[in-house]
């Protein structure tokens, strides 16, 4: 893993106990976490009162440097090892190093759920309704007398809350020729999950 | 069931009733043609001096016989029930043959034409699939996240159209599995007793 | 004992004992060959080297003596069964086999190198995707409405899995800020930063106006730093070094190249643009242009002045052609033009004369303002010159006081000169007292501080050394780890090892050919038992029969003469069909005892006593030489 020089000195400062009292160190670190995880506690630092009688700029460059590293630890996939070779080579002290880890260890899902959220997707099926219908006759026609399928697939969209539809009909016939190609995909992933 | 004619209709059929089978088949023919590809007025014209008579006669013949042939294709009458429909309109008995032979010959086409004219709903065409895994993203590297591919086409009119959807193993399980309950259904007996009686 | 022998060949081989490849089983070794086979178990066993050669010496007492100490290794390491020089030189299969045995289980596990290469990056990948289809394909679907943000947990430890798209958000960066260098104390941060860093700056969670675009902006942050900073010293080392420049003088000689760079094409487009028309706005660029150079250029004042002056020139020109205009109004448009090319040409001869004029009035107004500088230094010259005459003057005009009354004044300056000599040297004595122990103080204290000096300095050595060894430490406890963790991922999966598995196989199919065999002892056990029971049934039927045939024929035989004979050929007859029967049993019982002695002459003959007698012999003939030459020689030095 690898950090730019003035990410690595606002780092260095996360460690320094004159800075960060080790009393406040836990918090600032699950604070650090939680305000790149959950937008409504992104200020979550500002409630935090006892650093707002420090330097107010180093506490804010050691926070900038905390969460840079998170983030890019968790776009990386970073284990524990390297993370803990980061944190010496910024000196931090062996129990802040451990403080660090295991919140790392424990947030690392939400992070790289956070992270695995940004990119673009076509519109993924999340569900699917269907009707059947007699067609008997129409306006030109009588004693049609056939089943048709409406089928409704929910999808979901990129930053969309509401479920998005795709609609279309379809004969008895086709319908046995889309299920096949399905139960088709379905054997292939199976295939795969055996390895 | 039986066909009902209205009185102009009648009229416009009764010259038909006037010559003889062979000019009736050849009237059929035209008619057919007429329905498959519109209607050409160049023709009355060439039957009428053929038959020396008039133009207008030829016309309402022919167009009677189209709108005979597809009413009776429309409601899909069967042999019985045509023949009993046309005995009204005082053709003799060759004739009443030719006429059903050429109905049930046509009826097929007919109904593929009118079916043609429906009213039509996007309807599904093809569908195409591929299996992907993801392995990283320029936010996340290190993943492995397996995706299905669909490029759904459909139909809507004669205009095709694909849909790009995706989705993940367990939604592809769970779809497969809500529409193959979906094609079961239709051989359930309650469906079939409906398809039956409506008949 | 196949199975033994190929596993104990295997495993010497595997110890670098030098066996060809056609020996399968103990009984083909020969007795070199088990004795540097035995030694180089030992080397191995004991890790070091013993006094054992590893090939047999030709001497017959040499020999002995090699045998009588490979037995006594033996015994050392814990051998409990029988075994001296005789198990080596003469050996005996089972022997051999036994003490074999013993020192291949004896040898260290680690010299039986497994080597499994690792497994492949796409094996793992494959296996990675596999079993996460496998988790995908195993949970249930729930409803797209109870997923928060669709995401699911599923699995043991619970994992999380994406099934649905509508909290993805697009990639989207915006420049981040955040305090740098509060830190360092050596680095003076402007007071005015300082405070924009404490009470304006939002913490940099909360700087974005989506929440979401955080995570995005502080990777796009480190990403272009870091290209940033790598593009600097590929540059600093291919193109920096080589300048032999500083870094800040490297840095400002780019930045004046490029802004050189930039005002030339600045510079060349505004000409073609002049030449398309002359606007206001290129004028404008222009004077930017000019700004630009002066910046770059010392002579500041200079190119203002130009720039002003070309306004003003400019200027003019606007009034004149605004008037130009007014008056030309009412001709034509042909008129109009001619009238205005001419007036373009005037004007242009204007600017022309203007311009040469203006360059003129410069010219000379740099040959005034060289004038006026040199009067000025001419001012100070004189300026100085007055004083020291001055001062000259004052000297003079004293030493004319004096000189009327000069005898007396004369000695009074004497007397005071002489004094002020006095005191000159007693103040120069004074000093001299006074700084004779001041400078041995700062020599003194000089010593030590250049001892203080170079104490830090090796201090300072001593922690660099010491950093330098914390952190090989570090790396080295670090790729330790690394390497424990592989290890022990291989050792998981090396669960089944081949070897294990070999041997545990070639176990089962020994089992099974015991099972095998017993199921045939069983078989023909039952054989012998049934064909005993028919053996037994059929005696005992012909007992019976002859019984009841010799009681009928007796009976006859008393009446009839014939029947007599018959009598006595059946009683013949069944005696030597009991003796034939007798016989039969004799020459099974024979074969047995046969069988049995042709195992004990193919034991016998496996423990070669005959091979080994004779070589016993021929060894105890060639000792009994040795020890004649011995003898002879020993009577030829005494």
């Amino acid at each position: 893993m690898e950090l730019p020089q003035s990410m690595q000195d606002a780092l260095t400062l996360a460690g320094e106990s004159i800075h960060i009292p080790d009393a406040q160190f836990p918090s600032f670190v699950e604070v650090a976490f939680r305000g790149v995880i959950n937008s409504n506690e992104r200020n979550a630092i500002e409630n935090l009162k006892e650093f707002t009688s420090k330097d107010p700029a180093a506490v804010k460059e050691a926070y900038a440097g905390l969460v840079a590293m998170v983030i890019e630890a968790a776009k990386q996939d970073t284990d524990i090892e390297s993370l803990s070779s980061l944190l010496e080579d910024c000196k931090f002290p062996p129990e802040r190093i451990k403080e660090v880890s295991e919140t790392y260890q424990k947030n690392k899902p939400a992070l790289q759920i956070l992270l695995g959220s940004v990119g673009r997707t076509p519109a993924h099926i999340v569900d699917v309704d269907w009707r059947l219908d007699y067609y008997v006759k129409n306006n030109h026609m009588e004693k049609v007398n056939e089943a048709v399928y409406l089928i409704t697939l929910k999808t979901e969209l990129p930053s969309q809350k509401e479920l998005q539809e795709v609609q279309f009909s379809c004969s008895q016939e086709q319908l046995q020729d889309l299920v096949g190609k399905l139960k088709d995909a379905c054997k292939c992933l199976e295939r795969i999950s055996q390895g | 069931m039986l066909l009902m004619f209205e009185d102009q209709h009648k009229e416009h059929l009764s010259f038909l009733t006037q010559v003889s089978p062979d000019v009736v088949k050849e009237f059929c023919r035209i008619s057919m043609e007429f329905i498959r590809k519109g209607t050409n007025p160049k023709i009355f014209q060439g039957a009428a001096q053929k038959l020396n008579v008039d133009v207008d006669t030829v016309h309402h013949g022919v167009e009677g016989l189209m709108y005979l042939l597809t009413e009776s294709s429309k409601l899909m009458l069967n042999e019985i029930d045509f023949q009993d429909s046309i005995m009204t309109l005082g053709f003799d008995e060759d004739t009443r043959q030719t006429l059903l032979e050429i109905y049930l010959q046509n009826r097929r086409e007919i109904r593929t034409i009118l079916s043609e004219m429906t009213m039509d709903l996007p309807h599904y065409h093809n569908l195409e699939w591929r299996f992907d895994v993801q392995l990283a993203s320029r936010s996340l590297r290190r993943q492995t996240t397996p995706t299905v591919l669909f490029k759904l086409h459909t139909e809507d009119s004669g205009v095709k159209d694909t849909t790009i959807l995706q989705t993940d193993p367990v939604n592809l399980l769970h779809l497969t599995k809500v529409l193959d309950e979906a094609l079961q259904e239709m051989k359930s007996p309650y469906c079939r007793r409906i398809v039956r009686n409506i008949k | 004992m196949e199975e033994v022998d190929k596993i104990i060949i295997v495993s010497l081989r595997t110890i670098g004992c030098d066996i060809e490849d056609e020996i399968a089983s103990l009984k083909e070794f020969s007795t070199e060959l088990i004795v540097s086979s035995a030694v180089q178990c030992i080397k191995t066993i004991l890790k070091q080297d013993v006094d054992l050669p590893n090939t047999l010496p030709g001497g017959m007492s040499a020999r002995f003596r090699m045998g009588t100490g490979l037995a006594n290794y033996i015994q050392e390491l814990g051998y409990k069964g029988e075994i001296g020089y005789q198990t080596f030189l003469y050996s005996n299969e089972s022997e051999i086999r036994k003490v074999f045995m013993f020192l291949v289980d004896r040898l260290p596990k680690d010299t039986v190198e497994t080597t499994e290469e690792p497994m492949g990056s796409s094996a793992l990948l494959q296996r990675a995707i596999a079993s996460t289809v496998l988790r995908q394909m195993n949970s249930p679907w729930i409803s797209p409405n109870l997923k928060k943000d669709s995401i699911t947990w599923r699995g043991k430890p619970p994992m999380w899995q994406r099934e649905g798209s509508c909290a993805m958000c697009n990639y989207h960066a915006s420049k981040m800020k955040f305090p740098s260098g509060t830190g360092d104390l050596t680095k003076k941060v402007p007071k005015e930063l300082k405070s924009y860093y404490c009470e304006c700056l939002p913490y940099i969670t909360n700087q974005t106006r989506n929440h979401k675009d955080t995570a995005p902006s502080i990777l796009e942050e480190i990403a272009s730093e870091i290209s940033a900073q790598l593009e600097w010293e590929n540059e600093w080392n291919s193109q920096g070094l080589a300048s032999r420049l500083s870094e800040q003088e490297y840095k400002a000689k780019k930045r004046q190249r490029i802004q050189k760079r930039l005002a030339e094409t600045l510079r060349q487009d505004f000409k073609r643009s002049q030449e398309a028309s002359s606007s206001r706005s290129a004028q404008d660029l222009q004077q930017v242009l000019d700004k630009m150079g002066s910046r770059t250029s010392a002579g500041k004042t200079k190119g203002s002045r130009f720039t002003h002056t070309e306004q003003l020139v400019f200027a003019k020109d606007e009034v004149v052609s605004q008037i130009g205009t007014e008056a030309e109004k009412p001709h034509t448009e042909e008129e109009l033009q001619k009238k205005r090319e001419e007036e373009v040409l005037g004007l242009k001869e204007e600017l022309e004369s203007l311009s040469s004029k203006l360059d003129q009035l410069d010219l000379e107004v740099k040959k005034y303002s060289a004038g006026v500088k040199q009067m000025e230094e001419e001012i100070t010259t004189q300026t100085r010159q007055n004083v020291e005459k001055e001062e000259n003057y004052k000297v003079k005009k004293r030493t004319l006081d004096l000189l009327p009354d000069a005898e007396n004044n004369i000695a009074k300056l004497q007397g005071i000169v002489d004094s002020s000599a006095q005191k000159l040297v007693t103040l120069a004595n004074q000093w001299e007292k006074h700084r004779v122990p001041l400078i041995e103080q700062y020599r003194e204290l000089k010593e030590l501080n250049s001892k203080k000096e170079s104490e830090a300095e090796k201090k300072l050595e001593e922690i660099k050394v010491f950093r330098q060894k914390m952190k090989e430490v570090a790396d080295d406890a670090r790729s330790k780890e690394e390497m424990l963790k592989h290890l022990n991922a291989e050792y998981n999966s090396m669960n089944k090892d081949e070897k294990r598995s070999g041997y545990t196989k070639r176990m089962m199919e020994i089992m099974s050919s015991i099972k095998k065999q017993r199921a045939g002892i069983d078989k023909v056990l039952t054989d012998t038992k049934s064909i005993q029971k028919e053996i037994n049934s059929l005696s005992g039927k012909l007992d019976r029969t002859f019984t009841v045939t010799d009681e009928l024929i007796f009976r006859d035989a008393k009446r009839d003469e014939s029947v007599k004979k018959a009598y006595r050929y059946l009683a013949a007859l069944h005696e030597s069909c009991e003796q034939l029967v007798q016989t039969v049993a004799d020459t099974g019982v024979i074969m047995r005892e046969i069988r049995e002695l042709e195992d004990q002459i193919e034991n016998e003959s496996k423990n070669k006593v005959l091979s080994n007698l004779e070589k016993i012999t021929s060894d105890y003939q060639q000792m009994k030489k040795e020890n004649q030459s011995m003898v002879e020689k020993i009577k030829h030095k005494s």
